[in-house]
């Protein structure tokens, strides 16, 4: 039983306690703890399923040196140091269980490691985590020394929500560039945020590492599988990336610019549709080429060229987009890139894994072109291993039946392809250069070749007349405009001949020199179509308020005859 | 007429509410029994009841039957998942409005009751339901011929064999096989005894994770990024390619093959494919180019070990033949 007296000394305590905590520095940037120790009765199981799913990259004594680490990029996680990347506590310092659980339940976009929450159960997941910090071999997750920070990042002022996190003020946008370029984030992120200010990067293990394009974050590692939300920018700022060359910004930045910088970065990142299997924007697989009543600009500033690189069905389009006569929406099309790890010598690590492409067709040039861009980090200037992109067609369109293509690598023996490949080598460009916001023109050439299988690829004797219109490499961005006649005079039958409105299959390659890429070793994509849109039907005109009229007629018609046959009923005429 | 103003505020306000406002909260992203979507749906009927039974609206025959009408609608479009076809939406919804006509046709009262403010309409007696609904409606029916008759375009469906017949014999390395009772000469034990063996571990005590760990170092140096770090057929380039790589998770795929099947698409891949499995596309390597004999039949052996499946057997009779 409490007595009165038990009960004031504890509102006593209580009041007590909280004038204690009140007299706290509100602004603590971390709270203290200590690491989680390993728990001993879930090693069992751990063991079980590190054998079973990751000793194949992560190797057996979880130094990243499974079998698959010499052919990824980026290499597995080497465990023995505990340098973990995507974490709460700072820079340097041992992860808290929950973020290495995250990591295993997401996986990380952009590398190999696939999200296991729905392959793994959950106990499975814990007990895996566990025994993974019983790989790290210099450090002690039980040892007094370890003591974590765990950072305070503060809240979404903006209150923004899944998945799209649209709706900061641009103001706050506007002072998070002020805070990017204050920082000198573009030393290495590149003056536009696509990865490539710094080529000379090495991890604490001295391979190499890229810088993150801020343009594609969907491969950011830290996404969490939500990847427009700028939390995950705000974590990277403030912990920094161990192993990494990327630094903690926290006694730089405060809290609430943190949060300006990431909306900053996040903003950058266009609104696509995001695969939640593959942790990548959804191909497109049909390219509209847009009918044009004139002649077609190669100018890509012009509104011709225009489009918002958002998916229009996750953020609408800005007004400033108009329709071009005739035409119809532009629209920016989505083309996946893997290495080509299929024939001859395999390209493990691509360096380019997706292009843009746009095009236009003039029925008064009879004439169609594509705009290809895509995001390169650094390019080569070595005459010996150039800059490449090529489109690639059925050679011989019209001998092929129903859904039938040749090889979509380099064609095969019956069915050739026609390749256009632009070759392009930077002028003035080096690869430590300063941020260029004027960018650099291409050295480039065009080459025709005809592929009847991926040994027999050669030069055409008589090419189709394929142009470069327009070429340049601005800030990690390489843009491309072809031009080619819809029809050639083709002797050989190898050039394809391109038919309005019907479907034709075309697939993408791309060699990126600085990576030493040629011939087969390249990045490829699948075959897609292409569609030479026809003009709008003058029938758009003109039908509708026809098919209007007939329809308000016979609502006449109705009226009438209800009124006649309620006359009938009242005269009694009706029978 | 009052009640019938009433009533469709309620209607439509309660329907906002419900649809904007508990909806996300009924479907979040892991399922449960109470939070579902279903629940929802129920929910909004009970109040749609509840409302006009506590309020004692009585509504007429034509504001019952196009809540009804519209419920369905609501239920077939919105609710029932996963989404159905449109073509399917317009069978259902057929199927439902006849239901609906036969609710408000069940005797001459209703019937009339329900056609009164339609023929209202027609005749005047509700001047302005007439001007707005006989304005609106051709501008409707022009609206939707320009919608109909706007070209648009979308890649053509290809269709093609997952799992074409298999040639009789193969070819693979200078010699021919019989795929007829073909067996994986690394197949030294029943799969079942090493469900809980580790790889690399267990290699040098047991002759068959020997094999597995062998296999599974080749899949993960080659295969898995296609066929996935989980066999589940989303490896980091699966995305890139149509057809997409094989889940060999699902019961669909190696789990119904036989071993010798998997042999000759694995040794003669894409480009050995018949014509009705779109050989021109599949990214899939003939690995003959790249792995030899055995380092096939290992990697067949480890697939089956990872994901427990076991592949078909011939029976006693046909292995006879052998």
């Amino acid at each position: 039983m409490i007595t009165r007296n038990n009960r004031m000394a504890r509102q006593w305590l209580v009041l007590c306690v909280v004038a204690l905590a009140l007299s706290l520095p509100s602004t603590l940037w971390a709270q203290m703890r200590m690491p989680d120790p390993v728990q001993q009765d879930k090693l069992e199981l751990g063991k079980k399923v590190y054998f079973k799913r990751c000793v194949w990259c992560h190797g057996v004594e979880g130094a990243g040196d499974g079998p698959s680490a010499d052919r990824l990029f980026t290499r597995p996680r080497n465990f023995t140091q505990g340098t973990f990347k995507i974490r709460v506590t700072d820079s340097g310092e041992l992860p808290l269980d929950e973020n290495l659980i995250d990591t295993v339940k997401n996986g990380l976009p952009g590398s190999a490691m696939p999200a296991w929450g729905e392959f793994l159960s959950k106990e499975e997941i814990k007990s895996v985590v566990q025994f993974v910090k019983t790989l790290v071999q210099d450090r002690d997750f039980s040892d007094e020394d370890e003591e974590l920070a765990v950072m305070d990042f503060g809240k979404n002022p903006w209150g923004t929500s899944e998945p799209y996190h649209l709706g900061v003020p641009e103001e706050d946008i506007a002072a998070g560039k002020e805070i990017m370029i204050k920082n000198k984030c573009f030393e290495c992120h590149g003056g536009e945020g696509r990865g490539d200010g710094n080529p000379t990067m090495k991890d604490d293990w001295g391979f190499e590492i890229m810088a993150a394009d801020w343009q594609q974050c969907w491969n950011f590692r830290g996404s969490r599988r939500n990847h427009y939300d700028p939390f995950n920018i705000v974590r990277a700022i403030s912990t920094g990336l161990n192993g990494t060359p990327m630094p903690n910004f926290r006694e730089k930045i405060t809290v609430e610019d943190r949060w300006k910088l990431a909306a900053f970065v996040n903003s950058l990142c266009p609104r696509k549709k995001i695969d939640r299997l593959a942790n990548k924007p959804i191909n497109d697989f049909l390219i509209k080429s847009k009918y044009t009543v004139g002649p077609v600009t190669s100018d890509w500033n012009d509104p011709m060229w225009q489009a918002p690189e958002d998916d229009p069905r996750a953020k609408s389009r800005p007004s400033g987009y108009t329709d071009i006569e005739g035409g119809g929406d532009q629209y920016w099309h989505y083309i996946a890139l893997a290495g080509q790890i299929v024939r001859g010598e395999r390209n493990f690590k691509p360096k380019v894994d997706n292009l843009w492409v746009m095009s236009r067709w003039s029925e008064e040039e009879q004439a169609v072109y594509y705009l290809v861009e895509y995001h390169n980090r650094f390019l080569s200037n070595d005459p010996e291993y150039p800059e490449g992109v090529a489109i690639q067609w059925p050679g011989q369109l019209e001998e092929l039946f129903g859904a039938e293509k040749p090889y979509f690598i380099f064609g095969d023996s019956k069915k050739p392809v026609d390749i256009w490949k632009a070759s392009f080598l930077p002028k003035n460009y080096d690869t430590t250069n300063a941020p260029n916001p004027d960018g650099y023109d291409l050295d480039i050439s065009i080459t025709e070749l005809i592929g009847n299988g991926f040994e027999d690829v050669f030069e055409k004797d008589t090419p189709g007349g394929v142009q470069i219109v327009n070429s340049k490499y601005v800030q990690g961005r390489v843009k491309i405009m072809f031009r080619r006649s819809l029809t050639t005079e083709n002797p050989d039958k190898t050039d394809v001949q391109i038919p309005v409105k019907g479907f034709v299959p075309v697939s993408f390659m791309e060699w990126s020199g600085f990576n030493k890429e040629h011939d087969e070793y390249m990045a490829i994509s699948t075959w897609v179509y292409t569609i030479l849109e026809p003009p709008l039907p003058a029938s758009l005109i003109y039908m509708p308020p026809i098919v209007g009229s007939i329809f308000f007629g016979f609502q006449m018609w109705l009226i009438w005859m209800t009124k006649r046959t309620r006359k009938m009923v009242d005269d009694k005429t009706w029978k | 007429m009052n009640k019938v103003i009433i009533g469709v505020i309620l209607y439509v306000g309660g329907w906002a509410v419900f649809h904007y406002g508990l909806f996300p909260m009924f479907t979040p992203r892991e399922f449960s029994w109470v939070f579902n979507r279903y629940v929802y749906f129920l929910m909004l009927v009970f109040y749609f009841i509840a409302f006009n039974l506590i309020l004692k609206l009585k509504p007429p025959i034509s504001l019952n039957s196009l809540a009804v009408w519209l419920l369905g609608l609501y239920f077939y479009t919105a609710i029932l998942f996963p989404p159905i076809p449109w073509t399917l939406l317009i069978t259902y919804m057929m199927l439902w409005s006849i239901g609906t006509f036969l609710y408000v046709s069940q005797d001459k009262e209703t019937f009339q009751e329900f056609r009164r403010p339609i023929v209202n309409v027609v005749t005047g007696e509700y001047k302005i339901a007439r001007y707005i609904i006989f304005a609106a409606l051709p501008l409707l029916v022009g609206w939707a011929t320009y919608e109909s008759i706007y070209p648009s375009f979308a890649e053509p469906v290809e269709l093609r064999t997952v799992h074409p017949a298999p040639p009789a014999t193969t070819k693979v390395h200078g010699k021919t096989y019989a795929l007829e009772g073909l067996q994986n000469p690394f197949r030294k034990g029943e799969q079942d005894d090493y469900k809980d063996s580790f790889p690399f571990l267990d290699a040098d005590k047991q002759e068959y994770m020997k094999y597995v760990t062998e296999g599974g170092t080749i899949f993960f140096e080659n295969c898995h990024f296609c066929h996935g770090d989980q066999l589940n057929g989303l490896g980091m380039f699966s995305h890139v390619f149509n057809p997409t790589p094989a889940n060999f998770i699902d019961p669909g795929t190696i789990a119904m093959l036989r071993e010798s099947f998997l042999f000759w698409r694995v040794a003669k891949g894409g480009p050995g494919l018949p014509n009705e499995s779109t050989p021109w596309s599949s990214a899939m390597p003939p690995w003959e180019e790249h792995l030899k004999t055995d380092e096939i039949w290992k990697v067949i052996l480890f697939e089956y070990w990872y994901t427990g499946w076991h592949p078909r057997t011939f029976d006693d009779e046909s292995s006879s033949v052998e």
